[in-house]
């Protein structure tokens, strides 16, 4: 038996919260602004901040980010298989080539195609991730598994378990905050950026446009400014004669410094959404002056804004509610060329923007942009046997996402699906190893970073998780 | 070495705490000492089964044990181990430098991540040297614990002991048992007790504790001025009386078993009827139904009661999420499906016996004694499960409702007598005089389906969509086909629509002949066939919002068209008439919908779009028309051509003479109070609950890797076999009805000799009183979870809510009767504060009591409490604070802005959609009811502020709070601040208090401070 006598992590973190002979860890813990576990992070973090574009109902890769020639030759022929495909409509047509040309762009040459003219120019500065796979077919699942790790409700998204193992960088802002389509939120709803079983401080809070762009910001109803502030004092003067009261008590004292920040809250964000200071020129760089790319371009530079604020994780979605007629999301069951030319542009010119205007200020070096989707689409169409139809089903065999930025090897495409791209063949990526590496990009062993909730210590990558060495600078 | 020390019982238990760990480094010297060093001179005989099977089983056997163990080599068996591998032999007995086990141990190759101890190596070593003898063979992976896993000799698994309260010397402080156990575990720390709370401060606690709520002024001042013992009693005893207990503890436990009002996932429909298990829930607790029949009831309480109550316990088993949208393949079924088993095992293990057996889906428990097998046993146990609703009778009711019925039906023939002989006489009258029919109405737009789709009036012309054509002058629709219209390029809201249908046949279900409806189908109203129930026509809606049965009869018609309508009416009123004539009665659900011009359209033959399932009808339409108004009964007998046959109530009445109008007039007063009786009785009398509807039982198979392609052997229903004293077998076979495998397996659970069930129990409502468990992880006793930080006084009140009948209550009145419940939180002076935060910081040794901020329930209650607005009224429907939109597939929950006494209710009754937050309980940390959550966690955030100073319901109460304080403490302004402090935090200001207040309130009014008090630190959290 090895009984170790020095007790655990697991247990000092434990008994830090609830136990005993951890008093001066436990204040520690409360002082400090991440509540994680201090020896998960052991590494130089690489990253510092994130912004991840997420986009909803499944891009398909074959017509984007993988370009497969073969699949031209194979054009109209049936894609024989004994095995029984997992599809979400379970049409399966015959084989369907790319849609839109590719291109070698950039000095290094990677292959994009015209379905993102503006990213394209950015080539040397991704990379490509091409042989993702995901557990699931099904939109909820494969979403939940793409941001927490597992196929289910009730699992902290990566901002929250980002924010939890690096805490506030500027504590009058959110550590991770949500910005949605204008059309909708994503199927998931809350329950996508939720904190789930780690303290609700490390939840995604969505930022919107007009009065109230955080929830309860301002008074809901009119209130006279004197008013709110005097109450305000009112109620400092009155809960520290009650600290005073009752000595130094950490609940007390942190109750007393969240209506201090609550207040600088008010002025950051106001601040941190306007985009006067911003010139003109830049404003047109992201898109905001024309209809097509106004709600891309408002989010990706106000993303900007708030990366340079110090916010640790900020999502934006690309697509609202998968299911209806017609499609706000990337779920083109009925025609790939149609829905994507919609939805590409929408996005493109705005995130072509964000990356050199990264770039250009410097921020590029210690933020990480992470371009991800659900699943790819099949290469065959979804229609009859017989028929190469406009459209594609899910495929979860094999699809393409791209990082760029803090900690990566930009320029080089990575890991490969078959040479018609149904399956990742060459270093399929599962989510697990995504987020061990966007972990570990923030200086965080993805092992360690754990919470206990319900018999076992949960992490992002429930047991698995391989870095992707190769794709690190 | 340890090991000997390891299994004893009290040590065991004590295992994580700091002097038991200082305790272990004495011992674990001494043993050394003592042993080691004599035995390596002596040359002991190593003994397998103490000192070498520990070793396997906690470092080896994770890999190298079952069918596919690594490297073919398993460590389980002796013959298999001494063969050897796919290296071959890896233990040569004699020779531990020529084998291969040794040399990939002492080289740490193996075990891969945690090499052995220097000791342990030793000891291998020096088996293998001795010969390599073997004890007991095969190993049993779970006999033991081992310092990586629990085994059976875990100690939550072990039976209930009996034991006797310590004798506690050199204090007289206490008030009953459970302070003997505290004050021995102070002592033995050099710490003591704090003093007790004040009067002021405990009726507070007990209050918020027991019932959620704040006491009143009143209540305090009484206790406040007579805090004697008896007077503390009584208010136990009335508390634990009042029905708000239930509700408070209710909401505990809708926490663990994570109930919700939505499906979850893509499309997390909402749960309209699933408020009938948290009112089953609020009730028993009330009653204090002990707690084996509170869990029974709601694993087979339709088996045991049935009824109602059976159906509305046993939501229990839906109380969780539940996918609907599990694609296509058979695959992606069968895994949404084991999915949905494995999160209904977790929270069942978890709830009711703290274990996380749903870890054993893929592999055997990595932590605690149980297999895989087992947990496909469980899986068979509750194989039928199946969401859904039931309409469940209630006898007195449905009696009730009968003779109503009887009533009703003797008068409206009486009616029905009088009105036909009238109508006959008119109708005769009219024949004679030769009155002409009245004109029938026009509409807004009409299709004659003649020759084309065009709107014969306006221009709402329609496009055929698949096959529908024109034949014979009628639309023909194939069931595969439909027409859609131009956009409505006007509002709707009142309407009629009008359709001459011919059916194809009277099988098909769901099909509409025409419809109205947003054009993504999101929203719609329709003229629906058969849907709901068979053959009979109904107003379609979206999510049946606007939809309920007419009650008509049953169609009967195919060779020839009925004239069918349906008027919606603006305040609600949905009416139904088959040629002409009213088809049964008129309904009323949700309002009306007002549809906006230009984002509308008509449909024919489709319900809503997209088109596809059900939604297609298989007739002819000869014609159809619609209005944007509601048609009145004269107007809708013209339009469908029996108006010649149509006599109004007018008419009637005016043919009659006095006394017959005198006695009609008797007969539909009647008639009108008795169809609202019935109504009401109806209600009762015929429950909708969504609870579990159960399948077949299913013949269950391990799967290997929890993969559904993977399939091991068969199982029976059945438990895991881990608990001392317990026997896991049903006897059952894998084929069992899924009545008896639940009933077992509720058996199983609730078992006298089933030790978890009633120290998980005990320590959650200890738990709930202390803000901390005994145990500290609630919902995990095992391996993983926290030791007990007073495992006696566990065992105690385990071993004594057992001998008592499992009741709560007793167990409350032991628990807040106990001085170590009254405990002041800031009783002690400074220096005796620092020496015992120094010892234990967060009190896990209860030294004084703990401040607590209020759950967010509680904080919203207590706002309605003091604002004097809080509507008691229990159970029922859920109210709703959050819209609900139903969008292309998804249900979006948003929270929307409502005041009245409907909202007024406890936050228990807020109607709880997944996803559907509310601002301010959602900052205060109220869990979503995705898991189980036996523990909340409590943050302190600025959002938190934000949404206690700004959320317009808190500014709201604050407006109504200064309403009550100046209707009650009348003008003066002191006494108003006064009453103010004391409605919200039971005690006057001094006087700096005081005069701040008093500034604050003369240059900005009462409702400032009332939302300054709402923010107090002494209102948000309790001590």
């Amino acid at each position: 038996m090895n009984h170790s006598i020095t007790p655990t992590r697991r247990d000092l973190f434990h008994w830090g919260i609830n136990g005993l002979a951890a008093t001066a860890f436990v204040s520690l813990l409360n002082r400090e602004t991440a509540a994680a576990p201090k020896d998960a992070k052991t590494l130089v973090p690489k990253a510092k901040r994130a912004i991840h574009i997420c986009l909803v109902g499944g891009m398909s890769h074959v017509d984007s980010f993988d370009y497969k020639p073969e699949l031209k030759k194979f054009h109209g022929k049936s894609l024989k298989t004994n095995e029984e495909v997992d599809l979400f409509f379970g049409q399966m047509g015959l084989l369907r080539k790319e849609d839109w040309q590719f291109k070698p762009r950039g000095d290094s040459g990677l292959m994009i195609s015209d379905m993102f003219p503006h990213i394209a120019e950015m080539a040397d500065d991704l990379t490509i991730l091409r042989s993702m796979e995901s557990k699931s077919a099904n939109h909820t699942p494969a979403l939940f598994l793409a941001n927490s790790g597992f196929e289910f409700n009730g699992f902290p998204s990566m901002g929250s378990w980002i924010s939890y193992g690096m805490g506030l960088e500027n504590e009058s802002l959110p550590a991770y905050v949500v910005l949605n389509d204008k059309r909708g939120a994503p199927n998931t709803g809350e329950s996508t950026w939720s904190s789930a079983f780690l303290p609700s401080n490390h939840q995604g809070v969505v930022l919107r446009s007009g009065k109230q762009p955080v929830r309860d910001l301002f008074p809901a109803v009119k209130l006279n400014k004197e008013t709110d502030e005097a109450t305000r004092q009112f109620i400092r003067s009155i809960n520290q004669e009650h600290l005073h009261r009752t000595g130094a008590d950490a609940a007390i004292v942190d109750r007393l410094k969240s209506y201090e920040l609550a207040a600088k809250m008010q002025t950051s964000i106001p601040e941190v959404s306007s985009f006067a200071e911003e010139s003109a020129a830049t404003q047109k760089m992201y898109g905001i002056h024309k209809k097509q790319t106004a709600d891309m371009g408002r989010r990706c530079l106000l993303g900007r804004r708030l990366l340079e604020k110090g916010v640790r994780f900020i999502q934006l979605f690309s697509g609202g509610p998968v299911a209806g007629n017609p499609r706000a999301s990337w779920d083109a069951h009925e025609n790939v060329k149609e829905n994507h030319t919609i939805e590409a542009g929408r996005i493109d010119k705005p995130i072509a923007a964000l990356l050199q205007d990264l770039k250009q200020r410097g921020m590029l070096e210690d933020t990480l942009v992470l371009f991800t989707t659900e699943f790819g689409r099949t290469p065959f169409a979804q229609s009859a046997a017989d028929k190469v139809g406009p459209g594609r089903d899910h495929n979860r065999y094999g699809f393409s996402c791209w990082m760029a930025g803090a900690g990566m090897k930009p320029g080089i495409a990575f890991g490969n699906t078959d040479e018609i791209g149904w399956k990742a063949v060459e270093r399929p990526i599962p989510w697990h190893d995504f987020h061990a590496t966007v972990l570990h990009l923030f200086g965080i062993n993805h092992e360690r970073l754990t919470f206990y909730h319900n018999g076992i210590q949960r992490r992002l990558t429930n047991v698995h998780g391989d870095i992707l060495k190769e794709v690190l600078a | 070495m340890v090991l000997v020390n390891m299994t004893s019982f009290p040590i065991e238990l004590f295992r994580n705490s700091f002097w038991v760990r200082r305790y272990f480094i004495d011992v674990t010297i001494c043993v050394s000492l003592l042993l080691c060093q004599p035995a390596n001179l002596l040359a002991r005989q190593i003994n397998f089964d103490k000192q070498i099977a520990p070793i396997f089983v906690s470092h080896c056997l994770e890999c190298h044990s079952g069918a596919e163990p690594e490297g073919g080599l398993s460590l389980t068996d002796v013959n298999i181990a001494m063969n050897g591998g796919d290296s071959g032999k890896v233990i040569v007995a004699n020779d531990a430098a020529g084998s291969l086990l040794w040399e990939q141990v002492n080289d740490d190759e193996m075990p891969p991540k945690h090499p052995l101890s220097k000791q342990e190596k030793a000891t291998l070593k020096e088996w293998i040297d001795q010969g390599a003898k073997w004890g007991k063979s095969p190993l049993d992976p779970f006999s033991i614990t081992t310092s990586t896993r629990a085994g059976r000799d875990w100690w939550s698994l072990k039976p209930l002991q009996n034991i006797n309260p310590p004798q506690v010397k050199g204090s007289d402080w206490g008030s009953n048992q459970i302070d003997a156990f505290v004050l021995n575990r102070l002592q033995k720390n050099g710490l003591q007790p704090s003093p007790e709370a004040d009067p002021r401060t405990l009726i507070r606690r007990l209050y918020f504790d027991l019932l959620g709520l704040p006491p009143t002024p009143e209540q305090v001042a009484l206790f406040v001025a007579a805090p004697s013992e008896e007077m503390y009693q009584l208010i136990v005893k009335e508390l634990l009386m009042s029905k708000h207990y239930g509700e408070r503890w209710g909401r505990h436990w809708l926490d663990v078993v994570r109930f919700g009002e939505s499906d979850g996932f893509e499309r997390n429909f909402p749960r309209k009827n699933a408020w009938h298990y948290r009112d089953w829930i609020i009730d028993a607790l009330n009653a204090d139904m002990p707690y084996d029949d509170f869990v029974r009831m709601q694993l087979i309480g339709d088996q045991l009661t049935g009824g109602i109550e059976g159906a509305a316990a046993t939501g229990f088993w839906v109380a969780g999420v539940h996918n609907t949208t599990v694609g296509g393949s058979e695959r992606m079924k069968q895994l949404a499906r084991q999915d949905e088993i494995e999160e209904v095992l977790a929270t069942l293990g978890q709830t009711f016996l703290g274990l996380t057996i749903n870890c054993a889906r893929c592999h055997e428990h990595k932590f605690d004694p149980v297999t895989q097998k087992e947990y496909y046993q469980l899986a068979s146990s509750i194989s039928g499960l199946g969401h859904g609703e039931r309409v469940e009778q209630s006898p007195g009711f449905q009696r009730t409702l009968t003779s109503i019925k009887r009533r009703l039906s003797q008068l409206q023939s009486e009616l029905s007598v009088m009105d036909a002989n009238a109508s006959k006489e008119i109708i005769e009258a009219r024949q004679a005089e030769k009155i002409a029919a009245p004109k029938p109405p026009v509409a807004m737009a009409r299709w004659e389906f003649d020759s084309d789709f065009n709107d014969s009036i306006g221009n709402l012309n329609g496009k055929a969509i698949g096959n529908a054509k024109i034949e014979n002058g009628a639309l023909i629709l194939d069931g595969q086909s439909f027409v859609e219209t131009a956009p409505v390029q006007r509002d709707i809201a009142e309407k009629t629509f009008e359709a001459w249908v011919q059916l194809e046949n009277l099988e098909q279900r769901g099909g509409a002949a025409i419809s109205i409806g947003t054009r993504n189908g999101g929203v719609f109203d329709a003229i629906v066939f058969g849907e709901r129930t068979p053959k009979h026509w109904m107003p379609g809606s979206n999510g049946f919002v606007r939809t309920d049965s007419f009650n008509g009869f049953a169609e009967e018609a195919v060779t020839k068209p009925v004239h069918i309508a349906i008027v919606y009416k603006k305040e609600g009123t949905i009416i139904g008439y088959r040629n002409g004539i009213a088809y049964g009665q008129p309904i009323r659900k949700s309002p009306i919908f007002n549809y906006k011009a230009g984002e509308t359209e008509i449909l024919f033959g489709l319900r809503h779009k997209p088109p596809g399932g059900n939604r297609f009808l298989k007739a002819k339409i000869h014609r159809a028309a619609f209005y944007d108004r509601a048609l009145s009964p004269e107007e809708i007998a013209a339009s469908a051509g029996e108006s010649s046959k149509y006599v109004s109530e007018k008419q009637i009445v005016e043919s009659l003479d006095r006394k017959q109008r005198e006695q009609r007039k008797v007969i539909k007063s009647k008639i009108a109070s008795l169809t609202v009786a019935r109504d009401e009785v109806s209600e009762k009398a015929n429950l909708r609950i969504y609870t579990l509807t159960a399948g077949k039982g299913k013949k269950t198979n391990v799967l290997l890797r929890g993969d559904p392609d993977n399939v091991g052997e068969v199982v029976s229903p059945a438990a895991f076999a881990a608990i001392e004293g317990l026997s896991s077998d049903f006897g059952l076979a894998p084929d069992a009805p899924e009545k008896i495998r639940r009933r077992k397996l509720a058996e199983w659970i609730t078992h006298h000799e089933n030790p978890l069930f009633a120290r998980v129990m005990v320590n959650r409502i200890w738990h709930y009183h202390f803000g901390v468990g005994i145990v500290d992880t609630p919902n995990d006793f095992g391996f993983n979870g926290t030791r007990p930080s007073h495992p006696e006084l566990l065992e105690y009140l385990a071993w004594q809510f057992r001998a008592n009948g499992y009741r709560m209550k007793p167990l409350h009145r032991l628990i807040v009767n106990s001085s170590t419940y009254r405990q002041a939180a800031f009783g002690l002076t400074k220096t005796e504060r620092q020496k015992a935060e120094s010892k234990d910081a967060s009190n896990r040794l209860l030294w004084r009591g703990n401040v607590r901020r209020l759950e967010a329930e509680a904080l919203r209650d207590a706002m309605l409490a003091v604002t004097g607005k809080l509507n008691t009224e229990m159970g029922g429907p859920s109210f709703e604070d959050v819209s609900v939109i139903l969008n292309k597939g998804t249900t979006y929950y948003e929270p929307i802005d409502v005041d009245g006494p409907e909202v007024w209710r406890r936050t228990v009754y807020r109607f709880n959609p997944r996803g559907g937050r509310s601002a301010l309980l959602d900052t205060f940390d109220c869990p979503d009811s995705s898991t189980t959550t036996p523990r909340r966690s409590v943050t302190t955030t600025p959002l938190q502020s934000l949404s206690l100073m700004n959320n317009s319901f808190v500014l709201r109460m604050s407006d109504y709070f200064a309403q009550r304080v100046k209707s009650k403490a009348g003008k003066d302004e002191t006494a108003q601040i006064i009453y103010a402090w004391r409605l919200a935090i039971a005690r006057q200001p001094n006087e700096k208090e005081l005069e701040l207040s008093r500034q604050l309130v003369s240059k900005h009014g009462l409702p400032a401070l009332c939302r300054g008090l709402f923010n107090f630190n002494e209102f948000v959290m309790i001590e």
